[in-house]
C-alpha cells in the first residue's frame, strides 16, 4: 500500500516467464521464522504457477494480463499482509490478496484505496480460480502429442460394430425377439401399421383378450343351443351316432357350411337331418 | 357340393373332432329339464372347459402353454372331485401338482431380475402377456413370444370352429 513497499516488491513478475520462487520473491524465505513470509512464499509460488501457465498459452493475452496483474497484486498483498495478519486466518489470506488485487485493478494508474468487500473477494477469487483452471487446460494442451500415462488406450466402439461377446449375444437375442415380433404382427390383423414394440404388444394383448371373450361368448351360445337341441332328442341322437364313424366328414361338413347358408330360410331340424344325411351318403 | 377336403391331421380337424366328441358327451350327460341360472352357468363352464381341454389335447404336450393349460384344468377337476369325495388319492396328486407349481414359481422369481435389464421399455406389456398366456410366468421374453404366436393361432382356430358349430346348430 505504501509506495516504498511497492517499490520493494516491484520484482520482475511482470515478466510472466519467471518460474522460480527465488526470482519472484526477493525476500528470503524462512519457513520457521515468520508465518507471514511462509504464506507469502506460498502465495508467490502460486502466483508463479499462474505466471507459468499464462506463458504457455501465448494466445491468451487477456489471461496473461490478468495473471500479471494478479501476480503483482498477490505479491503486493503479501507484503501488506504483515500488517493485518493477526486478524486473519490462513484461508482468508488469499481473500485479502484478492481484495488488494481488486484495489489494484480498480485503481490502475490511480491512487490506491483500501476498499474491498466480501463479494468482490469472491468474484476475484473465482476469477483467479477460473484463471487457474483455464491455465491448467492450456497446460495439458501444451503436450498434445504425448499420450496419457496408461497401459491401454480405451477406444469406444462404433454403434453396431461391437466386438464384445456380451454385446454380440445381446444383439443376437434382440434380433430373435424382433423376428418373433414380426411373426406376431402377421398373425394379428391390423398390426402391420403400428410401429414400436410396445404398441404392437398392446395390440396383441388386446387381441388375445378379445379372443378369450369370443370363446366365452361362443361357449355360452353353444350351451343355449344345446339345451334347445335337447328338446329334440332325435337330432342329437343322430349326431352322436354318426360322429364317431365319420369324423373327417363332420369336419368337412362343418367347414363346408356355405351350403348351409343357402338353406338359410329353413331353421327346421328336418332340413338339418336331410343335410347331414346327404353329406354322409356322399362320403360312403 | 363337395365338402372341402382338409388335412386330416391339421390342428383344425383334430380340434373339431375332439370338441364334437366332448360336446356330445356333455349332451348325453345333462338332464333336459334343468334351467336354473346356476345350472346354466355350470353347463356353460363345462362346455368352455371342454373347448379348452380339447384344444390343449390337440396340441398335446408339444407346447408349454398347452401343458400349463392341461395341468390347470386337471387340477381344477381334481379339486372339484376331491371336494365332493375327499379321497386321499386325489389330494396326493394335487400336492404333486403343487410341487410342480412351486418349482415354476421359483423359476419365475429368478427370472425377473435378469429379464428386467434386458427388456427395453416393454416390461409392463410382457407381464400382461404372461398373465394372458397360460404357463407364461416362467418364460423369458423370447420363448414367451413364441408361445404367444402359437397360442393365438390355436385360439383363432378354436373360435372359428366354435362359430361354425354354433351356426350349424342354430340353423
Amino acid at each position: 500500500m505504501d509506495p516504498p513497499l511497492i517499490n520493494e516488491l516491484h520484482f520482475s513478475a511482470a515478466n510472466p516467464s519467471a518460474y522460480g520462487l527465488a526470482e519472484i520473491w526477493p525476500f528470503p524465505i524462512n519457513p520457521g521464522s515468520d508465518p507471514n513470509v511462509a504464506t507469502a512464499g506460498g502465495l508467490g509460488f502460486r502466483m508463479g504457477n499462474l505466471g507459468g501457465f499464462g506463458d504457455t498459452s501465448g494466445h491468451r493475452d487477456g489471461s496473461m494480463e490478468e495473471s500479471t496483474v494478479t501476480e503483482q497484486s498477490v505479491g503486493y498483498g503479501a507484503g501488506t499482509k504483515r500488517k493485518d495478519l493477526s486478524s486473519e486466518d490462513e484461508s482468508s489470506k488469499i481473500v485479502s490478496t484478492t481484495t488488494s488485487a481488486n484495489e489494484l485493478n480498480d485503481s490502475n494508474g490511480k491512487r490506491m484505496k483500501m476498499l474491498g468487500t466480501k463479494n468482490e473477494n469472491a468474484g476475484s477469487k473465482a476469477k483467479v480460480e477460473a484463471n487457474s483452471a483455464a491455465g491448467s487446460k492450456p497446460g495439458q494442451n501444451s503436450k498434445p502429442a504425448e499420450p496419457p500415462k496408461q497401459d491401454y488406450i480405451h477406444v469406444r466402439a462404433r454403434r453396431g460394430q461391437a466386438t464384445d461377446s456380451h454385446s454380440l449375444a445381446e444383439k443376437a437375442r434382440r434380433e430373435k425377439i424382433s423376428e418373433r415380433m414380426k411373426i406376431l404382427q402377421d398373425l394379428v390383423p391390423g398390426c402391420n401399421k403400428i410401429i414400436g414394440k410396445a404398441l404392437v404388444l398392446d395390440e396383441i394383448i388386446n387381441y388375445i383378450q378379445s379372443l378369450h371373450r369370443q370363446v366365452e361368448f361362443l361357449s355360452m351360445k353353444l350351451e343355449a343351443v344345446n339345451s334347445r337341441m335337447n328338446m329334440n332328442p332325435s337330432i342329437e341322437g343322430f349326431h352322436s351316432k354318426d360322429l364317431g364313424s365319420q369324423p373327417f366328414d363332420v369336419a368337412g361338413m362343418i367347414f363346408g357350411s356355405q351350403t348351409a347358408r343357402e338353406y338359410a330360410q329353413g331353421s327346421q331340424p328336418e332340413w338339418l337331418q336331410m343335410h347331414v344325411i346327404g353329406t354322409f351318403k356322399r362320403a360312403t | 357340393m363337395n365338402p372341402q377336403h382338409l388335412n386330416a391331421s391339421s390342428l383344425k380337424s383334430r380340434f373339431t373332432r375332439r370338441f364334437l366328441r366332448a360336446l356330445t358327451k356333455i349332451n348325453a350327460q345333462k338332464p333336459i329339464s334343468s334351467s336354473s341360472p346356476r345350472e346354466i352357468f355350470q353347463r356353460y363352464g363345462r362346455i368352455k372347459a371342454a373347448a379348452d381341454k380339447s384344444m390343449a389335447n390337440s396340441v398335446r404336450s408339444r407346447r408349454t402353454w398347452s401343458r400349463a393349460m392341461l395341468w390347470k384344468l386337471r387340477s381344477r377337476s381334481y379339486r372339484q372331485a376331491s371336494s365332493g369325495r375327499r379321497s386321499a388319492v386325489k389330494t396326493s396328486t394335487t400336492t404333486s401338482h403343487q410341487a410342480i407349481r412351486k418349482k415354476t414359481n421359483h423359476e419365475k422369481e429368478n427370472k425377473p431380475t435378469k429379464t428386467g435389464e434386458d427388456q427395453v421399455g416393454f416390461v409392463v406389456q410382457a407381464d400382461e402377456l404372461r398373465e394372458l398366456v397360460p404357463g407364461g410366468e416362467a418364460m423369458d421374453l423370447c420363448n414367451l413370444l413364441d408361445e404367444t404366436a402359437h397360442y393365438i393361432k390355436c385360439l383363432t382356430t378354436q373360435v372359428q370352429v366354435m362359430k361354425k358349430i354354433v351356426d350349424f346348430y342354430s340353423l
